[in-house]
C-alpha cells in the first residue's frame, strides 16, 4: 500500500524560524473491538518499541483502564508513563493522493495496543515495532513524499 | 525511470479552524470538520447523526508538534 505524507503546522521557532508545516508519515486506522469502533491517524513511528494510542480511543472501543495488562514506557523526558493493553483488530485504509489511488486493497491485522493517557494532547496514536513493523516492511521516500506498507 | 514525488494530504487547511484541545470529527474525505467535542465519543456521535458515517477521530496537535 502506499501512503501520501500528511501536512501538518507548526509554529516556527528560533532554531526553525522558516518551517510552517512537517510532513509526517500517517496512516488512517479502522480500530476495531467487537462492536465498537474509531477511525483514528497514527504516526508510523520506527523509534517506538510498541503500537500506542490516546486512553480517549480506548475508552471509544470499550477497553478497560486501568486494566491488569499495564506496561510503563518513557519518552524524551525520563518520566515513566502507564499503558494498558488489549487486543483490538486494525484496518489500514487507504488515503488518496493525485498521484495516489484509494484503489488499493485495505490492510486488516490483529494488534496487541497500548492505551495511555499522556497522547491524549497528540490526538493520534504511535505505530511502533512490536505489531506493525515486527509484521510489515515499511519503506520510506521522504523526499518524494510517500511512504510504503508491504 | 524517475520516480514522482507525490502530493502530501493537506491537513493545514482542513485545521485551520479547529478548536485547540478538543476532539474533532473530521469528513472521511478529510475536506473538513463535521463536528467536535471535548470528549472523543461525543465528536464522534455528533458527527455520525449529522450523516458522517465515518468520521476520522483526531484532535489539533499541539503547536510544538515537533515529536521524538
Amino acid at each position: 500500500m502506499k501512503i501520501p505524507y500528511s501536512d501538518l503546522r507548526v509554529r516556527p521557532d528560533a532554531a526553525f524560524p522558516d518551517r510552517r508545516s512537517l510532513d509526517r508519515p500517517i496512516v488512517a486506522l479502522l480500530l476495531t473491538r467487537g462492536e465498537k469502533s474509531v477511525i483514528a491517524y497514527a504516526t508510523v513511528d520506527s523509534g517506538a518499541d510498541n503500537c500506542v494510542f490516546p486512553a480517549s480511543i480506548g475508552l471509544a472501543l470499550g477497553v478497560d483502564m486501568p486494566n491488569p495488562r499495564s506496561s510503563l514506557f518513557s519518552g524524551s523526558r525520563d518520566e515513566p508513563q502507564v499503558a494498558y493493553y488489549e487486543q483490538i483488530d486494525v484496518t489500514i485504509l487507504p488515503m488518496e493522493s493525485e498521484q495516489i489511488s484509494t484503489d488499493q486493497e485495505p490492510l486488516s491485522f490483529s494488534l496487541y495496543a497500548g492505551f495511555c493517557d499522556t497522547l491524549e494532547h497528540v490526538g493520534m496514536g504511535l505505530l511502533g515495532h512490536a505489531g506493525f513493523f515486527s509484521r510489515f516492511e515499511v519503506r520510506f521516500h521522504a523526499a518524494l513524499r510517500y511512504f510504503e506498507i508491504l | 525511470m524517475q520516480r514522482q514525488c507525490v502530493t502530501p494530504i493537506d491537513l493545514v487547511s482542513v485545521l485551520n479552524d479547529a478548536p485547540p484541545g478538543e476532539w474533532l470529527a473530521l469528513s472521511f474525505k478529510r475536506d473538513r470538520i463535521v463536528a467536535h467535542a471535548p470528549r472523543l465519543v461525543d465528536a464522534q456521535k455528533a458527527a455520525i447523526e449529522a450523516g458522517e458515517a465515518m468520521p476520522i477521530m483526531m484532535k489539533l496537535p499541539p503547536p510544538y508538534t515537533q515529536i521524538l
